[in-house]
């Protein structure tokens, strides 16, 4: 599979659509806040434009413009609720996502595309600024700063999640969960259904092997 | 997608919810599928309350299907209210099956459980309480053992 980050990706307007619900469904389920999919949100907005294009020129029956406008709508809609939901987890993880994004390697895929980033990191200087002159500032000196890092909950990548196998995977291992089971390994068979903690599948999330449902 | 073409009097496939939007602007009929008959619904049932584990279901979205067809265009649908009556009580057993299993394994403290013939709509009905449950299960035990990261966070 071309996993090769290249930019120019081929994909139908049907294969666009698929793997947009597809990142919106993961980044729905998932714990952490995911890779950015910039090339997959730049070809929707295009297309979507390309659409309305369309229909402003076509006036002829009102069957077929009346359906692409509802089809126009239902793909605006999954993709607003990607990018909302991919904000609410940077809020909520805002120093850790930071974080992320600092330290991160230089061949390694952003969580954060550049504007996530840059809202990102304005969530964190208000914040600060908040905190500063609502409490911190009347605070004793030695109590006048807070370690964000520490204070805002990380994500629970122990939770749970409900997943479908898109490619078969061997040995997955599965850890125990209390101290008298032992730890065994799985195979996922393509098409089958799941709930496992997130952390063991993290990577197949990451990849595309198999999707959260 | 690509749709159509549309000729009057011909039957097309469309998505859902073309299908729905044009039924109610009564431009057209729907047909229901093909395992929407009693006789079918009756041996799906009752193959459901004869296994303990879960049987596949005719389609994987039989339950907004039903809901969505019978709401919108029942007078399409022979036998509209039986159907609604089988299709409701295999959904009763399978929900009485999954909410036994849910329950076993929290109290056995699974690490992992495969759903082959469980529906989305099953899925997502019991799964937004069993992930928070099992959530809260793991604090509860990781608060038994001593703190053994060197972060005291809460999550």
């Amino acid at each position: 599979d071309s996993d090769e980050g290249s930019e120019e990706l081929v994909l139908t307007p049907l294969q666009l659509i698929c793997s947009l619900e597809q990142a919106w469904l993961n980044e729905k389920f998932a714990p952490e806040l995911l890779e950015s999919k910039p090339e997959i949100i730049e070809c929707v907005v295009e297309q979507l434009d390309h659409m309305e294009a369309n229909l402003k020129r076509a006036k002829k029956g009102d069957l077929k413009v009346s359906v692409h406008r509802m089809e126009i709508e239902r793909i605006r809609y999954v993709l607003s609720s990607y990018l909302r939901c991919r904000l609410v987890k940077i809020e909520k993880f805002f120093p850790h996502v930071l974080e992320k994004e600092k330290s991160r390697a230089k061949g390694e895929p952003s969580i954060l595309s550049p504007e996530e980033f840059a809202f990102a990191k304005e969530y964190m200087a208000n914040t600060e600024t908040y905190l500063k002159n609502v409490a911190l500032k009347h605070m004793p000196p030695n109590l006048q700063k807070v370690a964000l890092l520490k204070s805002v909950p990380k994500p629970n990548l122990d939770s749970f999640v409900f997943l479908r196998v898109l490619k078969r995977q061997e040995n997955i291992l599965v850890e125990p969960e209390t101290d008298e089971q032992r730890e065994y390994t799985i195979d996922l068979e393509e098409g089958s259904q799941h709930l496992i903690r997130y952390k063991t599948i993290a990577p197949l999330v990451a990849s595309g092997a198999v999707q959260l449902i | 997608g690509d749709l159509g073409p549309f000729n009057p009097g011909l039957p097309v496939e469309v998505p859902v919810w073309l299908a729905i939007n044009l039924k109610q602007r009564q431009k057209c009929r729907l047909i229901p599928p093909e395992w929407m008959d009693v006789e079918k619904l009756e041996e799906i049932r009752d193959q459901e309350r004869k296994e303990d584990t879960f049987t596949p279901m005719p389609s994987p979205y039989y339950m907004e299907l039903t809901k969505l067809l019978l709401n919108y265009a029942s007078d399409n649908i022979p036998r509209a209210d039986e159907i609604r009556t089988l299709v409701k009580d295999t959904w009763d057993t399978r929900m009485a099956k999954l909410r036994l299993s849910a329950d076993s394994f929290v109290r056995q403290q699974e690490a992992h459980a495969k759903l082959d013939n469980l529906t989305l709509m099953e899925i997502n009905t019991i799964g937004t309480f069993l992930t928070q449950a099992l959530d809260h299960m793991y604090k509860l035990r990781a608060n038994l053992q001593p703190a053994a990261s060197n972060d005291s966070q809460d999550f």
